[in-house]
This record gives C-alpha cells, structure tokens and sequence, in this order.
C-alpha cells in the first residue's frame, strides 16, 4: 500500500515535471508540489512579509498533517521515495544499524528549520538549500531532464536505420534538442551526497536533516492516527530495527511519535501482531509528551527552547552576512538579466525558491541557473543567458509555472512589454563599424525592428533604437562575431514590476515592442540615396567596401 | 541534372511523364497542353483551392509524382510565426499539395525545412503541422541537427565546391519546392532558389563567406525540385525574411519547373522595398540565369493564367 502510494507520488511528480514546457495549459499546476510545500511558502511569505496566493496551497498539508500525522514524508513526499529507492538499489544487502549520538543528531535538522526560517525573518531565502522539493526539482531540471533526452537521442540513433528501413520517417527524423545547464554538477553532487547518507542509516535525510521533516514534526503528534502497541509485546526489537526514521524507543512500546512517518512498517513485522495504528484524539496530552496517554506511551519533540533561539539567532547572523555584501548595494547595477516578469530584484531574490521549474519549461534554453553571479542570495536563480540563447518572443512559460511568482504569470501581451533590458552596439566589434564589413544579423533577427540603418560618412551603420527593444536577446546570440558578441543586451531599462500592467508602464515609457515596417523603408529612401551623394568619400575605401547602392540589397 | 543517388533514372522520370501526360490526356483535355506549351502557371484565388487549379493545369501531380515513391516538400516554416505574418508557406498550400502527392500514390510525403529557431515552434506556429495533421504518411518536420546532413560535391560549383544537404532530400526521388514570396535582407527576393538554403546544413557560410548569389546558383545546380509552387498568396514586402514587415496579398499561386522563371515572375507580384522590380534585377536569380538554370525574361515564357 506504501510502496503504492509512493510510486504513485513520484510517477505523479515526474509527470507534472514533463508537462512543464512552453505549451502547458493555463489549468495545469504544473508546480503543485511545490505549491504544497509548507516550509518554501512560509519562507518566502517570511522573507517577503507578504502573502503569496500561489503558496497557500500549502495549507492543504497542514491541514492533513494535523489530521492524519507525518504521512506526507512516507508516503508522499517524492525525495523521501527517491531516498528509499536509492537504499534499496544500492544499499539493499548491507546492514545499517543507526548512528551512535543518534539523539543530538536527530536535533540537528530543527536547528536547520530554525536557521532557514530565522534567515527568511531577516529576508534571506535559503530554505531552497535543503527544502527537499526545490531540491529534488533543481535535480530533475539540471540532471535528470538532460540525461533522458541523451539517453533518448542515443536510442533514437541506434534504431534509425531500422526505422529507415521500416518507412517509419517521422521517427527516422526524430531527435529532442538537447537542453544544458551550468551548476549540473554542483547539483549533482549534493543530490548524491543525500542518497549516499543511506549508507550511514536508513532515510539519514529524513531523520536528521530535512527542515521540512522537522516542520512537519512539530504539529503531527496531533493528527489522529498513532502508533500503539499492546500487551503482547515480547521486546523482540524487530521494530526497532526496521522503522526507517528510528521512531521507536529503546523499550519499544515507547514512540517517537514526532518522528513517525506512519509507514507501519513496524506492524508488518511484528511477530507478535502487537502493534496497530488506531485513531485517537488524545491532541493535548500527545503534544505534551505525556507519558502514559490513552494510546501508548510518546515522547515530546526534542527540541528546547534555547536550541530553537539559538538557531534562530543563528539565522539572523548568516542572513545579515549574506546580505552585507557589495552585491547587496549592486544588485541593480550588475549585468544580470533576469527573465521577463521577474519581480524587482530584491523581492524576487526573497522569492524565488530555486525550484528550476522556469529553467526546465523554458523552450529555448535561455534560462540558465546562477553561480555566483549575485552572491549567497542568489545562488540558482535563473538569469537569462542571451549570447547562448533568446527569449521565444511568443512564450510565457516561465511565469506560469513560478510556485511563489518571484517570476509573475502574465499573458503574452503583458510579457512582450515586460522589457529585460536594452541591446548596445559595441561599435568597436562590430563588423560594420570597425571593419566596414556588410553584416545585418541583428537587423535582420530582431522581431521587433529596433535596430535600423543609418548612414554615417557614406556607410549604412546598424543603430539600436532603445525604445523599441525589450531585450530578448536575438541580436546578442546571432552576432557572428567570435570571442564575444558586437551587441549585448544590458539590464539598463528593464521593468519590473510588483504589481499592475506591463503594458501601461510601457507606454508610459514611450516604448513600442511591435512590428513595424517603418524603418526599412527609412533606409531605403533616405539613407540608400544620401550615399550617392557621399561618393567623393568613396576614392579612401577600398574596391570590396563600396558605399551601399541606392538599391535595397540583393537587387541590381 | 546530376542525380546523385536519387533512385530514379531518367527513364524512369520520362515513363512516368508520359504515364502521366497520359492520364491528364484520358482525364481533363483541356489542360492536357498545359505542361508542354506552358512555362508558367499563375492561379488566383485562395489558397488551396488556387494550389488545386495550378496542379492541375501543370498536368496534375501524377506527371511528378509515382506511385510509391517518397517525396520531399520544401516549404518556408523556418520561423515561429503565424501566417498573417507572411514569412512561412501558407499551410493550405502544403497541405494541398501533400494531399494531392498522397492521392497519386506517394507512399510518403516529408514536409521538411532546415528551421532558424527551435523546430517544434516553427512547426506548430507556422501552422503546417496542424494543417496536415489529418493527412496520413504525412511528416512534418523541422531539423536542427548536423546528422541529418551529407556532403556532396557541386560539380559545377564556381565558388561552392561541395555543400552538406539534408540526406532525406538526396535519398528521396522527387523534391517539390513550395516558398513563399518574401523580401530578403541579403538577397533581395527570397523565393523558390533562396529556399534552398533551407536544405543545406552550413547556411552561415553563404552569409559571411561567399558571395551570397552567387553560392546560391552554385547550390541550384545540384538541388533541383521537380516541381515549383510559388506561395504568393501573401506577400512579406519589407521586413524580410523573417519579418516583421508588410505583408501584401497578391493571392497568386505560381507553379513552374523552371526555378529561374518561377522565381522571375515571383518577383513581379509585389513592389519590394516600395520599389518595383523585375526578375533580372535581382542579382542571385540573374546568376542562376547566366549559368543556365532557367529562363528570366518573362516576354519569353508561356503563362498561363487562370481564376480558381
């Protein structure tokens, strides 16, 4: 029934993971896990000090737990089935007996909790570091996503003659464009270590470190369901053995109940039959820790009050350290293009939870994972890579599915007004301009029409009217120049918005992202005739650098 | 016309020439003189039903295409832009000509096009996929990769001497051609022997490297659709190729087997860049002329015009 359960959450998981791509339905919650997430939300609503819509979904959780008990870490939560899945391919024969200092161990990851939540207080988000949701996604975006598209085009090549053979040409054609990403292998390496960890005890995560795990810990004592054990004990400690968060006491009648994942696995083997897991609403004296209540015997979450003020203490101390550095002043000065609809940059960095969501939807591959590029408080967040990639001018996705909208969703007329900054010519690479070369990539990629030909000293030059540029990017990734592109859109002029429509502040601006014609024609008529009468500049160029005809190019 | 690897000989194009003409004798006399007397076919109207009109009066695709065969239909759907836009094929007319390829026993019909952006979104937003979704051992496909490509020599190459072109192309016995009329930033006109660049893996090169026209005239005589379908129901008069920009509606199809005369004409349906041009202005289709792919001068073609 567990292992049911659980392989239906992580198939679900993964399913919701494939669908997030540029052609979701608006009615899908492709981020639903995230959304449930209980820690993330409360951090971000923390960190931010206001309430997000989207992450109230985590309430539902709550709500179950103070019902049922922790059941969301042994049934649903789809790292806790990766974490067990990974014991049982690579640790299945080995025997785990649990840690020695297991109890201060065991503390370990409510200071954790307390950590994260007293940084989120002083508006550092770093939940995303260890909430293991952000974290199992980061790994399916950067890792796992990339791996199955290899694996599949490998496949793909090796059955393409046969498919040739067949006349199955759809197929013989067929290849996935592979998607990468920088910080894979940091990813990765911190993925393995928390599947490694099995090693030293089973669900080591789980039990010592999750900070949601801990979260959790604290209201499920309430929920009804709990472990009871009757009579007919024999202290066997089969029980104890088993019970992958070692919830059961040294005297096995006595439960860990904030601990209990409510797998009852304990039950199962119980030679005795002694152990059942009947409801029971004994709220008050199970929070207590009451020894003897009605159902069993359970203790208290082992944690005190001066652990929960240090760590909040300590909380405030790595937030006022990540926080105090130059990137904190710079941060709007920095060259970092965020994706379009990214609230303004400090409440986005409280926002956005490093889920990756936005990276894997993102058709074109544009959006890329930050190192270091603003610092701790910045660690993963998406920026746009424009010179590897642009932004799909008729895409939305990566707002849609945002869990905490650090990217807002916003349709695709807001969108296209959500300018990420302005394209500049670096005239001193530019082949047109340093080299006198007829080059009009950018011209002639641009959806937009922002950059036109002007003519200067008898050379048609390429000009970038910033008022018409929202910074997709294509002109910086087609530049054909090697070692670096001739144009190189900057975060100068981009709109960001808490609230309130893109469009009206574009036209407030006096900005205009549309299709226009104009300007071809300008070149045509006015700058294509006055290098006629500009020949006499003609005797210094060479016979190849010949001013442009009156012609539009291509005719005679 | 060099046939490297192509599966048909020459013979066997004649036979089924003549198999053809016979058909189009037995069933509709009255264009049965269309493909012999006429250079050019120009059909008004919308746009399937004007594509209908034109294969018929070229002699019906069975002059084309056999029984059995494979064929490749080359259309504009490099951009991911609806057709209003006026930068991709208008989808009616692939979709009408895959459906007439299929009715004359085409065991298959590729619609493939080397894409300028991520293939899935050329293919869905241009239309194409969709309009042919209905129509079996249809393929619409968009390629970004290198491995679909093999190198083969230009014989008669002048500055290109070998090109990598997509492999189903040179596998595949009968190319039909189906661009639309465009303004082109480079090459002034991008119509049917522009749309070739399509094909091939390195289309940098042509930009940065070569002389543009005259690499395109080195790449027609290699690559040499069977059959023409000029798509000029809209037509994206500045701004191009890939727009945004005017977009005019001649509502004409024109279909050729003269590359050079198709596009010559194609030329003359809408003032470029607000000027108006004929074929032998635009330099890359006087190269190919020059170097004896096709017939510019339109006072020296047989049109045949017609209303659909």
């Amino acid at each position: 029934m567990r292992t049911f359960v659980q392989a239906f959450s992580l198939i679900l998981f993964s399913t919701l993971f494939i669908f997030t791509t540029y052609k979701l339905p608006d009615w899908l919650p492709a981020d639903m896990y995230l959304r449930l997430d209980p820690l993330i939300g409360l951090s971000a609503i923390l960190a931010g000090k206001e309430v997000i819509g989207r992450t109230l979904w985590f309430l539902m959780i709550i709500g179950t737990t103070l019902v049922i008990g922790r059941f969301f870490c042994g049934y649903f939560c789809p790292l806790g089935v990766t974490i067990d899945l990974g014991r049982y391919l690579l640790f299945r024969r080995k025997k785990i007996s649990a840690l020695k200092s297991e109890e201060s161990f065991r503390k370990a990851k409510f200071f954790l909790l307390f950590i994260f939540l007293g940084a989120a207080l002083a508006g550092v988000s770093l939940t995303y570091l260890m909430d293991p949701l952000p974290l199992l996604t980061r790994f399916y975006t950067f890792i796992l996503y990339p791996l199955v598209i290899t694996l599949i085009n490998l496949s793909i090549d090796l059955l393409r003659p046969a498919f040739h053979a067949l006349g199955w040409m759809g197929l013989s054609h067929l290849h996935y464009a592979q998607p990468v990403y920088y910080m894979a292998l940091i990813t990765f390496l911190i993925f393995a270590g928390i599947i490694l960890l099995n090693r030293l005890a089973p669900r080591f995560w789980c039990r010592y470190l999750c900070p949601l795990g801990a979260l959790l810990s604290f209201i499920s004592p309430l929920g009804l369901w709990k472990r009871r054990v009757s009579k007919e004990c024999n202290e066997c400690l089969k029980c104890q053995r088993v019970c992958p968060m070692g919830a059961v006491e040294e005297d096995p009648r006595r439960t860990r109940l904030p601990e209990c994942i409510q797998c009852q696995t304990c039950a199962g083997v119980c030679p005795q039959g002694a152990i059942t897991f009947p409801a029971s609403i004994s709220y008050a004296k199970a929070l207590a820790g009451e020894k003897y209540g009605p159902g069993g015997e359970y203790s208290p979450v082992d944690f005190s009050r001066r652990g929960f003020l240090y760590s909040v203490s300590g909380g405030l101390t790595v937030a006022f350290l990540a926080d105090r550095t130059p990137f904190t002043p710079l941060k709007e000065k920095r060259q970092l293009i965020r994706p379009p609809g990214a609230l303004p940059e400090t409440n986005f960095l409280k926002a956005c939870i490093r889920c990756g969501e936005c990276m894997k939807s993102c058709p074109t591959n544009t959006l890329q994972p930050c190192l270091w590029e603003s610092g701790l408080p910045g660690l993963w967040t998406p920026r746009m890579d424009l010179r590897f990639a642009a932004c799909e001018q008729e895409c939305n996705v990566c707002g849609k599915v945002c869990p905490t909208q650090a990217i807002r969703s916003l349709p695709l007329e807001e969108k296209t007004h959500a300018k990420v900054g302005t394209a500049v010519l670096l005239k001193e690479m530019c082949l047109v301009w340093a080299q006198d070369k007829l080059c009009l990539i950018c011209d002639e990629i641009c959806p937009y029409n922002a950059i036109v030909f002007r003519t200067v000293e008898g050379y048609r030059r390429p000009f970038v009217i910033a008022s018409r540029c929202n910074g997709c990017g294509f002109c910086e990734q087609k530049c054909p120049i090697h070692g670096g592109s001739a144009i190189i859109v900057v975060p100068s002029g981009e709109i960001r918005l808490k609230e309130g429509s893109y469009v009206k502040e574009a036209k407030k601006l006096e900005l205009e992202f549309k299709p226009d014609p104009g300007d071809d024609k300008f070149i045509l008529e006015e700058s294509g005739l006055k290098v006629e009468g500009d020949k006499k500049e003609g005797e210094k160029l060479l016979p190849q650098e010949k001013p442009k005809p009156p012609k539009p190019k291509g005719f005679l | 016309m060099k046939n490297f690897g192509r599966k048909i000989s020459r013979r066997d194009f004649l036979k089924s020439a003549a198999a053809g003409a016979a058909l189009t004798l037995a069933g509709k006399p009255v264009f049965s003189t269309a493909k012999d007397e006429y250079n050019l076919v120009i059909i008004s109207g919308d746009p399937a039903p004007a594509t209908r009109r034109a294969l018929e009066a070229m002699g019906g695709i069975s002059r084309f295409v056999k029984k059995g065969q494979r064929v490749v239909l080359k259309p504009n759907m490099s951009f991911p832009r609806p057709p209003e836009s006026g930068c991709n094929t208008h989808p009616q007319v692939v979709a009408t000509v895959a459906q007439a390829c299929l009715e004359a026993g085409a065991q298959q019909v590729m619609v493939m096009d080397h894409t300028l952006s991520r293939p899935e979104l050329c293919l869905e937003r241009s239309g194409i996929r969709q309009a042919c979704k209905p129509l079996k051992n249809v393929h619409v496909i968009g390629i970004e990769e290198r491995k679909f490509f093999r190198e083969i020599k230009i014989p008669q190459g002048k500055i290109l001497d070998h090109v990598e072109v997509l492999k189903e192309v040179l596998e595949s016995p009968v190319l039909i051609s189906l661009p639309v009329t465009k303004s082109h930033s480079a090459t002034g006109v991008s119509m049917g022997i522009k749309g070739l660049m399509g094909l091939i893996w390195d289309r940098k090169s042509f930009h940065d490297k070569y002389n543009i026209n005259q690499a395109l005239a080195d790449l027609a005589t290699v690559i040499k659709p069977r059959l023409i379908i000029l798509d000029a129901s809209r037509a994206l008069v500045n701004g191009g190729p890939g727009g945004p920009g005017e977009v005019q509606k001649p509502n004409l199809i024109i279909a050729g087997v003269d590359p050079v005369a198709v596009d010559s004409y194609g030329v003359t349906v809408a003032p470029w860049y607000g000027q108006n041009f004929k074929g032998r202005q635009v330099e890359h289709l006087l190269v190919a002329h020059q170097r004896g792919l096709g017939k510019i001068d339109l006072d020296q073609l047989r049109i045949f015009k017609g209303k659909a």
